[in-house]
Order: C-alpha cells, then sequence, then structure tokens
C-alpha cells in the first residue's frame, strides 16, 4: 500500500502520533495500533527521502507567435 | 495612408485655397475634397508633439519619398500612421526594428485624398536607459497602487514540492547552479525545466507561455524563474507587465532569482519570494534531506519512547491491582479472625470455669451437675471438677 500524500502530509501525521503518545492519554490498544503507525510512517518518509536521485524533465512551451 | 508614390504628406499651408461651401437653399454643402482640406488646415495648427509607441510596422523603399511606419501603444493596441522623409530618416541611421519603442516628433496631418489620419515627424529617437527607466518606475507605482506587490499576497512556499518547476533561458550557469543546488540538499528531488527565450522581442510572450505551462504540470508545486546576469535591457522582459502580472496570478508559488543581486525587475517585486542567486533558490525550494533524517530520527525515538512510557504506566497500574488481589484474601481472614477473638473473649467471660477458678466446683451425678440433695442417695458415685483437676467420690450421708 503507498501512500500517496505529500511527504509534508506524512511528517505531520508522525509528529501528531508522537505528541498524542506523549500525552499519554491514549489505551493500551490504541497505543500499541498508534506505535505501528507511526513506524510506518517513518519507514514511508525514509523511503522517500532515499529516493534514487535528481529526476530531470524537460518540459517545451508552445511559443506564441 | 498615402500611397507609396505620393511625393510627399506635408501640408503647405501656402497652397490651401479657401474651402467654399456650395449652398443648397440654406444648408451650407462642403465636398468630400473640400471638408478634408478644412480638417487638414485645421490639424496643420496643432504643435510639434511628441509620441511614444511601440514599431509594428515599417515600410521603407529607395524608389519612395516616403517612409511609413505604424506605432502601436502596447497597452490598448491602438495605432497610429507615422511617416517621415526617406532621407531623414535614412540620416538618422536608426536600424530600426519592429517590436522596439520609440519617441517620434511631429505634426499631425491628414492625407487628404483618403481622409487618414496620421503623424508627420522629423525626429525618431529609440527609447532609451532613461526612458526605460522612466516607463519602468511608472509601471512599477501603477501595479504597486493594484496591490500586486503587498506582502498580503504573498504564499508560503511548500517544504517539500513534489516537483520543482525551473523557468530558464539558454543559460546554462544559471540553470547550473540551481540543479545543482537542489540535487545536493535533496537528491530525490524532482524539477522540470522548461527553457525559453528570455530576451528580445517576444520574450515577454514566451516567458508567460512557460510559466503557464510549468504552472498546469501535474507535479509542479513551485516555480523558480532564472536567469544570469544580463544588461539592463537584457532583463527588461522580466519587468514586462503582461510577465510582472503572470508571475503575480500564478497557480504556485514563485521564486524569482533573475540577474545579479543589485537587479530588481518587476517580477522579484510580484513573485512570493525573491532569491538574490540561482544556488539561493535552490536553498529556499527544497530543505535539507540530512536535516530531514535527523527530524525524523528524533521523531521516531519519541514515538518509542511515548509509546513504552504509555505501556509503562499501564503496567504500574496493573502490578498494583495484582497487588491489591493478592492481598484480598489475607485481609478478609484477618478480619475474621480478630472478630473470632472477640467472641472468643466474651465466651470466655461467661464460661463457668471462669467460676471455678474463684474456688468453686462442679459436682455431677453422672451427666447432671447436682443442684439439690434430693438427687443423690447414700453410696452414690460423684464427679468433682475444679479449675484444674477433677476428683472422683462417693456420698457418705445425705443431709437435707
Amino acid at each position: 500500500m503507498t501512500d500517496e500524500r505529500s511527504f509534508e502530509a506524512l511528517q505531520k501525521e508522525l509528529e501528531d502520533i508522537v505528541a498524542r503518545l506523549e500525552r499519554g492519554d491514549v489505551a493500551v490498544d490504541d497505543a500499541i495500533a498508534l506505535f505501528r503507525k507511526g513506524e510506518e510512517l517513518y519507514k514511508t518518509c525514509v523511503e522517500r527521502l532515499q529516493g534514487a536521485e535528481l529526476r530531470i524533465e524537460e518540459l517545451s512551451a508552445s511559443e506564441p507567435e | 495612408m498615402p500611397g507609396p508614390d505620393d511625393p510627399g504628406c506635408a501640408v503647405t499651408l501656402t497652397t490651401v485655397p479657401k474651402v467654399e461651401p456650395i449652398m443648397y437653399g440654406d444648408r451650407k454643402v462642403f465636398t468630400v475634397s473640400s471638408f478634408n482640406r478644412g480638417i487638414a488646415t485645421y490639424l496643420a495648427k496643432l504643435p510639434v508633439l511628441w509620441v511614444e509607441g511601440e514599431v509594428t510596422e515599417l515600410r521603407r523603399n529607395e524608389a519612395w519619398a516616403t517612409v511609413f511606419v505604424t506605432l502601436k501603444d502596447p497597452e490598448t493596441g491602438a495605432t497610429l500612421k507615422v511617416t517621415i522623409g526617406r532621407r531623414g530618416f535614412d540620416r538618422l541611421d536608426l536600424a530600426l526594428e519592429e517590436g522596439e519603442t520609440v519617441h517620434v516628433s511631429g505634426r499631425a496631418e491628414l492625407y487628404e485624398q483618403k481622409g487618414e489620419l496620421g503623424l508627420r515627424v522629423t525626429m525618431i529617437e529609440r527609447i532609451g536607459l532613461g526612458g526605460h527607466l522612466l516607463a519602468l518606475e511608472r509601471l512599477k507605482r501603477k501595479l504597486a497602487a493594484e496591490g500586486l506587490f503587498a506582502p498580503a499576497r504573498k504564499r508560503p512556499l511548500p517544504r517539500l514540492p513534489r516537483a520543482i518547476g525551473i523557468l530558464t533561458g539558454a543559460d546554462a550557469a544559471a540553470r547550473g547552479d540551481l540543479v545543482t543546488t537542489i540535487g545536493a540538499r535533496f537528491p530525490a528531488a524532482a524539477v522540470v525545466v522548461c527553457e525559453t527565450r528570455v530576451q528580445g522581442k517576444g520574450a515577454p510572450a514566451a516567458i508567460v507561455s512557460a510559466l503557464n505551462a510549468l504552472a498546469a504540470h501535474p507535479e509542479v508545486d513551485v516555480i523558480v524563474l532564472t536567469r544570469g546576469g544580463g544588461s539592463f535591457e537584457d532583463l527588461l522582459p522580466f519587468s514586462d507587465e503582461a510577465v510582472v502580472r503572470a508571475v503575480a496570478s500564478c497557480a504556485v508559488p514563485i521564486v524569482s532569482a533573475v540577474g545579479h543581486e543589485q537587479d530588481t525587475p518587476l517580477c522579484d517585486l510580484a513573485a512570493d519570494v525573491r532569491a538574490a542567486t540561482p544556488t539561493a533558490a535552490g536553498t529556499l525550494v527544497v530543505p535539507d534531506a540530512g536535516e530531514l533524517r535527523t527530524t525524523l530520527e528524533g521523531s521516531r525515538r519519541r514515538l518509542g519512547l511515548a509509546v513504552r512510557n504509555v505501556l509503562e504506566r499501564d503496567a504500574a497500574v496493573l502490578t498494583r491491582l495484582g497487588e491489591r488481589l493478592r492481598s484480598a484474601p489475607r485481609l478478609l481472614l484477618e478480619r475474621r479472625r480478630s472478630a473470632l477473638d472477640h467472641t472468643g473473649a466474651r465466651l470466655k467471660a461467661l464460661s463457668p470455669l471462669a467460676t471455678l477458678d474463684r474456688g468453686y466446683a462442679i459436682v455431677r451425678a453422672g451427666a447432671v451437675a447436682l443442684r439439690d440433695t434430693s438427687m443423690v442417695s447414700q453410696g452414690d458415685r460423684l464427679e468433682i471438677e475444679l479449675a484444674s483437676g477433677a476428683l472422683g467420690a462417693t456420698v457418705e450421708d445425705v443431709r437435707a
């Protein structure tokens, strides 16, 4: 399953999960589910950072005459 | 417009015959010629004026006495026919091209044969640096008054764009610096490069078109306009009204990195962020992957710590519960025992044995405790219980 959201959105969700867990007002079952989700987000973010190398696309605009 | 073989269009006041109407009863009627002549005479009285416009058409022929130029107002598209004597034109030695902005000096005139208005000029000047600066200042004031440069319009750049649009001329240095910086900071970045004409005639339209193409790209989240240094005139397209408006109204945020630090083309003012150099622009559009990585590692560490804290906190609660659970039966037992002790004490206080301690004895005949002498006869066997121990005895005599 690939997450199509932007890196920013993924990182934001990770931060939110960390903040929720740090507040501590979660049940144990929820805490474990949140932790798993957080780990998954972390891995997705790291994978995005490690994308192979700079991709360059050339675009040509139709020139008005 | 006067025909090419027209010897010239100057109105010579001395040759103008008097304009006489024809009378139809009370009605004064002018012929077309006399009407045109009258207007021409009137126009000839106007002073010599300077007019600014863009050359859109230039017709010069060795065989003609007159050079024909059409000037256009770039803002409204209004046009004006301008004529100048060919020899006068040649002496100016302008090598004028279509699209250039000029100032012309002359007088309004009417080509009587066609009733067409024109300007007969003696001087054509290419708009100089001073003229450009003034025009630029005027445009800047106008656009500023419209609020195009207002800080409230500036949008924040995305922290990590899916793709970065780059609008550049055939300028290897600026493009190279930008792409290298982006690649070094964020190797997984994607850039979409649109190379276009950035100077000379047609550059503004080409820039607008390239900008639109980049903004329409599905992944482009930010656009960098870049162009290396150049002369004031070279950078003029980046101050063109159409370009500045396109920058201001672009659907995605724009970073302007045009020219050197001291240059301030108007697109710099309309862009969301201005970068002094292409390298600086590269730093602005992508984050540093290393720093991001560090932040992510930090988040992950906190994630682990936080979940452990939650679990440990719950484990502690559980331990306390377990202890209470285990200690519950013992507590219950102790409570029961203390109640029992109490009852025992009360029982003991009531016991006849306590009376025996004080020196009394219980005398039984068989299982029956004796309370009356009539209950036994001489020779009966008696059992006497003392506080400590018991005695066996026999009845010797019975007394009433």
